[in-house]
């Protein structure tokens, strides 16, 4: 019995020593939260987001949604859902009230309706731009939902002729030209002009190419090459635009290193990628799960921008240098975890990832970490570094793994003048080349601080030793006394 | 052990030519003094990894471990040595093995020379200046290279080219020596857990 009690209390105590996995901060969250740290590793962080609720069309008192695909918030703080099973889209303000519910409009007198709405757009002037991928067409409607004009089928040159137009996401610019991702093209995305005239591709997704592939398409024959994939582009799956009117997009492309771009009007990607790591959703990963798909791109205040992951359910946050800030979410069938996550948009503080799945929209509030860290990333973003320092000193209470916050306070530190110490807090956060930026201004503070003592030991150096040359000199006049012939040269001459 | 036993690594490694003649034939070489050097080098190595500057050190402290780096140096350089006399007993080579050891030993001596220097002034540097850095450390290696070279040449009396084809030969010997130490320790390690297999189902049959 004895015996027993004390094997109980030995296991226990290993337990305990071992370390049971489980956070002690992210009790609610029904997902780990984590973040990557410089060396590329997984290390738990504090939950940056929290469930808060989960919202269903009956919740709302419109009836069930079915199959809903897009979400958009408009600047006047709207929250629109695409219920592409119903064919309507449903407009709800900021505290759950829906507004109204836009399933037909009137088209030159006629009734018209949407078949199959897949994405939609908000301008600054509150027109919706929806995707009718049913239709094949584009339905511009005016903020009261009266119909505008449509983008109906292109036609170009540059277009196949058997080409079937299925717009399924779109965005508009301040320009009033308009962006589409449109089905099995995989030229890039279709631009139009403010009148709906075709204008052309913008960012194309590269091919890479795979030598090893390449290799075996050498040694293959005809009949082996027909029976190969085809090495095209992949498509686009999401838009979304920044405040400066550059268009950011995420493509589904597995072992993509840019899944998520930033284009200019030209249709380059000026996406900053200056974090540690790619810009590219998790970096480790089991192979059986695969890496992120990113399904959505949402572009919040401040720089920040959230990427949606379809295979895992997780919403990744990056500052606008590309560092990555949190990972929140995942997938399940617990409430705050998601199914078929589908887009992704932010109303208020709160960021709401709409499931496709359970057909609902799930709302995310931001913790007591999340909010300090978009305060801080704020602040760091419009320049502000010595306010930034309490915002990061606090996330540093919450999180002392955060690479960013260190880096952060060494900024403004050094902006201080305070080398010494920005030294100390750049080699925590691992950025060398601040680090080395604050090493070359203390090396000179304390050279020029210890030039006088330096200089003077060295010249009662230099006095000493001509003094001891000169007594040196002075005694070899007197007794010739050489010091031995160097050893390898003894050899030599015995030799010899 | 006398003072010109000490000096005369830093000798021969700026007239490596006269050096390893006299190594060979006036007997001038110790082996205590070659394997001091290579515990030398290995010490420089482990502080390196340890204790150079932020901006040259990329090793994640977590991983660091003294005996695996101590094996990475030790283990190549008796594998070399091995290798190379087996090769040259093959190829009319001159060298004893006991001179191998010496002359592998004494081609470190740059690296045991240049890296401590180097990763005390690694922590006063900038960005800018840790090409300076990697410099010297290039040439430690490349000071080690041409030093083994010519330490082969003279000390099995070969020629340039077929000192060259030895060389390439020790490191392909090198590889086939590995090779068979997996295969027989895993072999053993079969043969071990059959005779084990055995015993046990015996034991339980009874």
């Amino acid at each position: 019995m004895k015996l027993h009690a004390c094997l109980l209390s030995l296991s226990a105590a290993a337990l305990l020593a071992l370390g049971l996995p489980g956070p002690a901060f992210a009790e609610s969250a029904p997902y780990e939260s984590y973040n990557y740290d410089s060396w590329s590793d997984a290390v738990p962080a504090p939950a940056a987001y929290l469930p808060e609720k989960s919202v269903s069309g009956a919740d709302l008192g419109v009836g069930d949604f079915v199959e809903p695909s897009d979400i958009a918030v408009s600047a006047r703080g709207l929250l629109y859902i695409v219920d592409s099973g119903n064919a309507r889209i449903v407009v709800v303000d900021g505290d759950w009230r829906v507004k109204s519910v836009i399933d037909r409009f009137e088209r030159d007198g006629q009734p018209d309706g949407f078949s199959n709405p897949t994405g939609l757009y908000v301008d600054e002037a509150e027109q919706l731009y929806v995707a009718d991928s049913g239709h094949s067409r584009i339905v511009v409607l005016g903020a009261d939902g009266a119909f505008i004009r449509t983008i109906e089928k292109p036609s170009s040159d540059i277009l196949p002729d058997g080409f079937a137009f299925t717009p399924l996401k779109v965005a508009v610019d301040k320009a009033g030209r308009v962006y589409v991702v449109a089905k099995g093209i995989f030229e890039g995305i279709m631009q139009f002009d403010g009148s709906g005239a075709f204008i052309g591709y913008v960012g194309t997704n590269k091919v890479s190419p795979d030598y090893a592939e390449y290799f075996w398409r050498m040694l293959s024959t005809k009949a082996q090459k027909a029976q190969m994939v085809l090495f095209v582009p992949t498509e686009f799956s999401n838009l979304d635009m920044d405040g400066k009117g550059f268009l950011f997009a995420t493509n589904i492309d597995p072992g993509s290193r840019e899944p998520i771009k930033r284009l200019n009007p030209s249709g380059d990607d000026v996406l900053k990628r200056f974090g540690y790591f790619d810009v590219a959703g998790d970096i480790r990963y089991r192979s059986a799960v695969g890496p992120s798909r990113m399904i959505d791109v949402n572009v919040r205040e401040s720089g920040l921008y959230s990427v949606l992951d379809s295979s895992q359910g997780k919403v990744f946050t990056y500052d606008h240098e590309g560092n990555l800030l949190y990972i929140y979410g995942g997938k399940g069938s617990q409430r705050g975890t998601v199914k078929t996550p589908a887009a992704i948009e932010q109303l208020g503080d709160r960021q709401l990832v709409l499931d496709r799945g359970r057909a609902s929209i799930e709302v995310y509030a931001p913790t007591r970490y999340g909010s300090a860290v978009n305060k801080a990333a704020g602040l760091h973003y419009t320049g502000d570094e010595r306010q930034a320092v309490p915002a990061w000193k606090e996330v540093l209470k919450l999180n002392a793994n955060f690479d960013l916050a260190y880096i952060g306070i060494g900024k403004s530190l050094l902006m201080e003048r305070k080398n010494k110490e920005a030294m100390t807090y750049f080699e925590l956060g691992m950025d060398r080349d601040s680090y080395s930026v604050a090493f070359k201004r203390y090396r000179r503070e304390v050279m020029k601080e210890h030039f006088g003592t330096a200089l003077t030991i060295l010249l009662a150096a230099v006095a000493a030793y001509a003094l001891w040359r000169l007594a040196g000199r002075r005694l070899l006049r007197g007794g010739r006394s050489a010091g031995p012939p160097p050893p390898w040269t003894s050899s030599k001459a015995k030799e010899g | 052990m006398k003072r010109s036993d000490l000096s005369f690594p830093l000798h021969l490694i700026v007239h490596p030519f006269d050096g390893y003649w006299d190594l060979k034939y006036d007997g001038r070489g110790r082996v205590r003094i070659a394997l001091i050097v290579l515990g030398l080098v290995v010490v420089s190595t482990i502080v390196q990894s340890q204790y150079a500057g932020f901006l040259v050190n990329y090793n994640d402290p977590r991983q660091l471990n003294s005996i695996v780096q101590l094996l990475t140096i030790v283990v190549p350089f008796f594998l070399w040595c091995v290798s190379n006399w087996s090769i040259t007993t093959l190829l009319d080579g001159e060298g004893k093995f006991k001179e191998i050891v010496m002359a592998t030993g004494y081609a470190l001596v740059p690296m045991a020379l240049i890296y401590l220097p180097m990763t005390v002034a690694s922590r006063f540097m900038v960005m800018e200046e840790t090409a300076f850095y990697y410099l010297m450390l290039s040439v430690a290696s490349l000071w080690f290279v041409a030093l083994l070279f010519v330490g082969t040449m003279t000390v099995h009396q070969y020629t340039a080219l077929k000192t060259i084809v030895t060389m390439a030969l020790t490191v392909a010997v090198m590889g086939i020596i590995v090779f068979l130490g997996t295969l027989v320790a895993s072999m053993a390690q079969q043969m071990i857990e059959f005779v084990v297999n055995i015993y046990r189902e015996l034991s339980f049959r009874t």
